[in-house]
């Protein structure tokens, strides 16, 4: 007993820096469902085009082991360019891909969103190849500051940023939609899309503002996960989806807080499945949980339970 | 009517004394070929086989080839596909001048292709395939000159106790075949040799992120850490992250992890000091091989591991067909006899080469690396002793 007692608050560390992640791509899953009622599934790559863009930024502002402009700095633009080149990427694909078929069956949505998904992965893997990228992010913290020592747990630099940026982006996101004027517009269009341009919401507009911030904050966890796990390719957009998909779906698709939660939940669950089971049956744990709240409360922790349409 | 049966027997004595495979006269020619994916992901350790077989083919030729016969060196394409594998064993196969051939290196493509060289008493010396039932199905003509896994998982656990001290070990494994072969032959070896401390947990390649499994390894407070995953890109995330997490243990990969680049830099100096395990030796360090490396990176630019074993499988193999074609004339059959023949012989790999009836390397070799700055220093080789 004491052997889990003593690594419990190191699997607490490990499990939120990974649930803040999940959280963040849960987010863009979850947005997008409630305005739309589609599964974008292509936002994990959205997610994995954030990681290289922020590998990018990183690799042009170093030379020899050495940032060339101070660490803070690069760390910012590293999350400011990730969020807009995946903001691009969102938008672009609503555009081109998912707006024509706003009147289809929903079908036709989800197959499209899965050929927008092939055809990004194939677009990096043919311009940046199979090849693992690495994040030199040694540069970018001096050596003393790399972990700090809580107890017996260790909580890294990059972990503290990790989860202090995830909150404040969610922070940021939930003061816009609850204070604002484009969030009262934003909440009304998921409420009803077609009440809501009545009423002289631009629609249009609210959609295509809804996949910029999902995708931007999608981007944004690339970059954090490539700061954090110090890796990229283009394949890793698939598992991340994945995850993040599972989180809206157990905090309640369609309700951001819920995508929060059960990113968080998520993130937890699997770290702390590792501690008492061998870690091959983490992922098992993972949809257990799913597969139970989506019995108990089909609309998840937090969703609402929506009467059916008629 | 007697003079049919009389031409009937001629005949039938004929393959009898020839039997099933080719005998030709040396003089009509010699074809070696190479099997090998050296288009697609794997192109750059399979050309490095093929140039260092080349290599050695062309040192024989310059000594006036076999019986004064020039050897051609033929390549075979798989691409990584077992399926056009086959097709190069066929095509290897029907080549009436092809006595030996060295490759396929990857296990799967050697299982796949095992039956048609088999049947044709073709044999293949390949440089890299360690599964080790290639060996257990009772065809001759088979032979290697890497050692099988389950000798390199011996070999590690000798090392982990001999020279690492180990008395708490922790193995990870990726959930794939040739990694959860060798977490089971080095978990086997470790409890032969008394150490039965050992914990044994899975890690998901690719999956860019070991620290929870990590963290239950630190719980468990072991002298060294086995890290069995098939890439270096995962093995520097688990050195860098068993660093991060404060792990007070040694870290010791396996082959996947002898890339300077893609280990050693990209853990931006968490590996030091980590050791890793590998087939080949560290080339530069044996003098009988100075020739060779001078020859191979003043044609063909630097040199990763999987040359040397080429090199030397190429050398045998035409050591044995010049053996079988000192009477004038060679059969496949002779050269596959031969090879079982060699005995302690003293290549450029630093030990000597002999092979056992199943065809694997006696005693077969596993080297171990330390990393020391931006290099791999080699520390020792195990032969199962």
């Amino acid at each position: 007993m004491e052997i889990y007692l003593q690594q419990l608050p190191q699997q607490l560390i490990n499990g939120l820096t990974l649930g803040g992640v999940y959280a963040l791509i849960a987010i863009g899953y979850s947005m997008v469902y409630g305005i739309l009622g589609m599964l974008n599934f292509a936002h994990g790559e959205v997610y994995m085009i954030g990681g290289f863009a922020g590998w990018w930024v990183l690799h042009l502002l170093t030379r020899n082991n050495e940032v060339l402009i101070s660490a803070a700095l690069v760390i910012s633009l590293m999350i400011i360019i990730a969020m807009a080149v995946s903001a691009l990427v969102g938008v672009v694909a609503e555009r081109f891909a998912y707006r024509p078929l706003r009147n289809a069956p929903r079908m036709n949505l989800l197959l499209s969103a899965l050929g927008v998904s092939i055809f990004l992965q194939n677009l990096v893997l043919t311009y940046q190849g199979a090849k693992v990228r690495f994040f030199h992010i040694g540069a970018l913290i001096p050596e003393g500051l790399r972990v700090i020592h809580i107890g017996p747990a260790v909580f890294s630099f990059m972990r503290a940023l990790v989860i202090a940026v995830t909150f404040l982006l969610m922070g940021l996101l939930s003061v816009m939609i609850k204070r604002t004027k484009v969030g009262k517009a934003m909440r009304a269009t998921a409420q009803d899309l077609e009440a809501a341009s009545f009423m002289g919401v631009d629609v249009n507009r609210i959609i295509v503002l809804v996949f910029l911030i999902g995708s931007a904050l999608g981007g944004a966890a690339g970059a954090l996960v490539g700061l954090l796990f110090t890796q990229v390719d283009y394949y890793v957009g698939f598992q991340a989806g994945l995850k993040g998909f599972t989180a809206a779906v157990l905090g309640g698709i369609g309700n951001i807080y819920g995508a929060m939660l059960g990113g968080i939940l998520l993130g937890l669950a699997e770290a702390l499945a590792v501690t008492f089971l061998p870690s091959a049956y983490k992922d098992v744990v993972a949809f257990v949980i799913l597969i139970v709240v989506l019995i108990v409360r089909p609309w998840g922790l937090v969703g609402e339970k929506m009467p059916e349409k008629v | 009517m007697k003079k049919a049966i009389i031409f009937a027997l001629f005949i039938g004595i004929l393959f009898c004394l020839t039997g099933p495979g080719y005998s030709a006269d040396v003089k009509k020619g010699i074809h070696v070929g190479n099997a090998g994916a050296f288009t697609g992901d794997a192109a750059a350790p399979c050309m490095e086989i093929f140039n260092s077989a080349q290599i050695a083919v062309d040192e024989w030729n310059a000594k006036g080839g076999i019986q004064g016969v020039k050897i051609e060196h033929v390549m075979g394409d798989d691409a990584m596909d077992p399926a056009q594998g086959v097709n190069v064993a066929h095509k290897f196969v029907s080549d009436d001048l092809m006595y030996g051939v060295v490759g396929p290196p990857m296990s799967h493509i050697a299982q796949a292709t095992l039956k048609i060289y088999g049947a044709a008493d073709l044999a293949t010396i390949t440089t890299a395939a360690s599964k080790p039932e290639l060996t257990e199905q009772g065809y001759k003509h088979f032979f290697r000159v890497n050692a099988r896994n389950d000798a390199h998982g011996w070999n590690c656990a000798l090392f982990m106790k001999k020279n690492l001290n180990a008395k708490r070990v922790a193995v990870l494994n990726e959930k794939v075949a040739y990694c959860e072969n060798m977490a089971k032959e080095t978990i086997a070896g470790l409890k032969k040799l008394g150490i039965t401390d050992i914990m044994q947990d899975t890690i998901v390649g690719g999956a860019k992120d070991y620290s929870a499994v990590l963290t239950k390894v630190k719980a468990y407070k072991p002298d060294v850490l086995f890290f069995i995953a098939t890439t270096a890109p995962d093995q520097a995330i688990g050195v860098r992250q068993t660093k991060e997490l404060g792990i007070n243990t040694i870290f010791f990969g396996t082959e996947g992890a002898r890339d300077k680049k893609d280990f050693i830099a990209a853990a931006e100096g968490a590996a030091e000091g980590a050791y890793v395990y590998h087939f080949a030796p560290d080339i530069y360090a044996i003098s009988a091989a100075d020739s060779y490396v001078k020859k191979f990176e003043g044609t063909y630019g630097t040199l990763s591991g999987f040359g040397p074993p080429s090199y030397e499988a190429m050398n045998i193999l035409l050591t044995a067909i010049d053996q079988a074609a000192q009477d004038g004339d060679i059969t496949r059959k002779e050269v596959v006899e031969n090879l079982h023949k060699i005995n302690n012989y003293k290549g450029i790999l630093g030990f000597p080469i002999t092979f056992d009836e199943k065809g694997d390397l006696e005693g077969g070799a596993t080297y171990f690396f330390q990393v020391s700055g931006n290099d791999f220093k080699q520390i020792t080789v195990m032969t199962g002793k």
